[in-house]
């Protein structure tokens, strides 16, 4: 039931906003963009069991490795595509924030990736309900000479990302030294902010250090594509790891927190000198424990995991 | 080579990597990245705001940040030193850790002298001058040198 979560969110997500625009209401944009946060969020796990279930079903009899491979392509556009728009809804949420409203450009611009998002899920679930129901396909998949796994989709497949990661010696590297960066700069932005509703550096109103939160963004953006660019090329490391489990229930948990920050009300009023309420201080402690917890969980994939 | 090669015979150093306890290395190894985190990421935030980001905290707010930046930085030279302990022939004599040190004190070196240019004449200033700024941007820079080479470390036999 999972993997039809991120179709059925888009269309609430999507139905919510253009009401929003019917009824010219503002609280009903905010949760709509809140919902479009969310389901990036929750398209995440959808996605990585996907490759994992990949990894399990391609040998199996009475499934086709291509049609798995075309709806994995499908699918890999599908949830980029996803996450691209609940960055542009949370950088509304931040808009309305400091701005009382997401500027027009931001709505346009989710308008358009939304529409667009739909039209590819909408493809790829199409797809993948050709791995589990072969009799509705009409001799799509029939010849094998049709091209195999790696040439369909492109540049932008898992196989070709796979192929990229894995014969060039400096990718990984590359992409681990960006990956602490990333860590670092998150980590920094959430650092200031959540000490700051600890209630430890009192004399800045929480309003200006609001303003670092796309910094945060930023740092998770080079995160997220490294770290997909690990486990698409090297699935097997992660999707057994207990540790890799932890480290991903951890993050979506800091996700929550992350989307909390953003738009509640009860910090945003703190002005310097203030203290911040009990509720602030436990939201902060628990940000700032998820956080390490995640790199915690990262860092111990060789260890307590299998990966490397 | 011989003070290098008895550290890494020492019992100490056996234990940290012959240990299969998560206690020894992963544990250092991991405190050693928390530490790096904690210290480049209230760097980078202090950096962010003397180049304008964030211009509506006030900076006498941040210097809460150098007491942290300073924790973490003690935690890493303990962690560093079991670490090159545990692998001193090789570290010892490899140009890319010498590399790290080097950059690591000189991103020490310009946390210093932005607090001294900073907060040096005025506990708590408002005007960020273009000293300052340029310290700011060889400090961002300077640590991740420093991170790429520590990361490169791992990949460099």
């Amino acid at each position: 039931m999972l993997n039809h979560f991120p179709t059925i969110g888009t269309v609430l997500g999507l139905g919510l906003f253009l009401l929003s625009f019917v009824r010219k209401n503002d609280h009903l944009t905010k949760v709509s963009l809140e919902v479009f946060f969310i389901i990036g969020l929750a398209t995440l796990p959808v996605f990585l069991s996907g490759v994992a279930a990949q990894a399990a079903l391609k040998d199996s009899p009475g499934v086709s490795a291509e049609a798995i491979a075309t709806h994995e392509n499908a699918a890999l556009l599908a949830f980029i595509l996803i996450e691209i728009t609940a960055a542009v809804a949370w950088l509304g949420l931040w808009q309305i924030r400091r701005l009382a409203r997401p500027t027009r450009t931001n709505l346009a611009t989710l308008l358009v990736l939304s529409v667009v998002t739909l039209a590819v899920m909408a493809w790829a679930s199409n797809l993948g309900g050709d791995i589990r129901h072969p009799e509705i396909l009409t001799g799509l998949y029939s010849t094998p000479t049709e091209g195999t796994a790696a040439s369909g989709g492109g540049w932008l497949s898992t196989a070709a990302i796979t192929s990229f990661v894995l014969e060039h010696p400096w990718v990984w590297p590359t992409s681990e030294t960006l990956h602490f960066l990333g860590m670092s700069l998150m980590f920094g932005v959430l650092l200031i902010v959540n000490l700051r509703l600890l209630g430890m550096l009192k004399t800045m109103p929480f309003a200006a250090v609001h303003r670092l939160l796309p910094f945060g963004i930023l740092g998770f953006a080079i995160n997220f594509v490294t770290g997909m660019l690990f486990f698409i090329a090297a699935p097997e490391q992660y999707t057994e790891n207990v540790s890799f489990h932890w480290k991903m229930i951890l993050l979506e948990l800091a996700g929550v927190n992350f989307l909390f920050l953003t738009v509640f009300d009860g910090a945003w009023s703190l002005a310097p000198g203030d203290e911040p309420s009990l509720a602030d201080k436990i939201i902060a402690a628990s940000a700032l424990c998820l956080s390490v917890g995640v790199m915690y969980f990262g860092r111990m994939l060789p260890f307590i995991g299998n990966a490397f | 080579m011989n003070i290098l090669s008895s550290l890494e015979g020492s019992s100490f150093s056996m234990w940290l990597l012959g240990s299969n306890s998560i206690w020894a290395y992963p544990t250092v190894l991991t405190l050693h990245t928390f530490g790096m985190m904690v210290l480049v990421g209230a760097s980078a935030m202090l950096d962010l705001r003397l180049l304008g980001f964030g211009r509506g905290i006030p900076l006498d707010s941040l210097k809460t940040l150098f007491r942290v930046m300073w924790a973490a930085f003690y935690l890493n030279a303990v962690t560093g030193t079991m670490l090159f302990a545990a692998d001193a022939t090789k570290r010892g004599t490899s140009v890319i850790f010498l590399v790290k040190l080097l950059l690591v004190v000189s991103g020490v070196v310009t946390i210093v002298l932005i607090k001294r240019e900073v907060y040096g004449k005025n506990p708590a200033p408002v005007t960020v001058s273009s000293t300052a700024k340029r310290l700011a941007i060889a400090s961002l820079l300077v640590w991740s040198a420093a991170i790429s080479t520590g990361r490169l470390l791992a990949y460099v036999t």
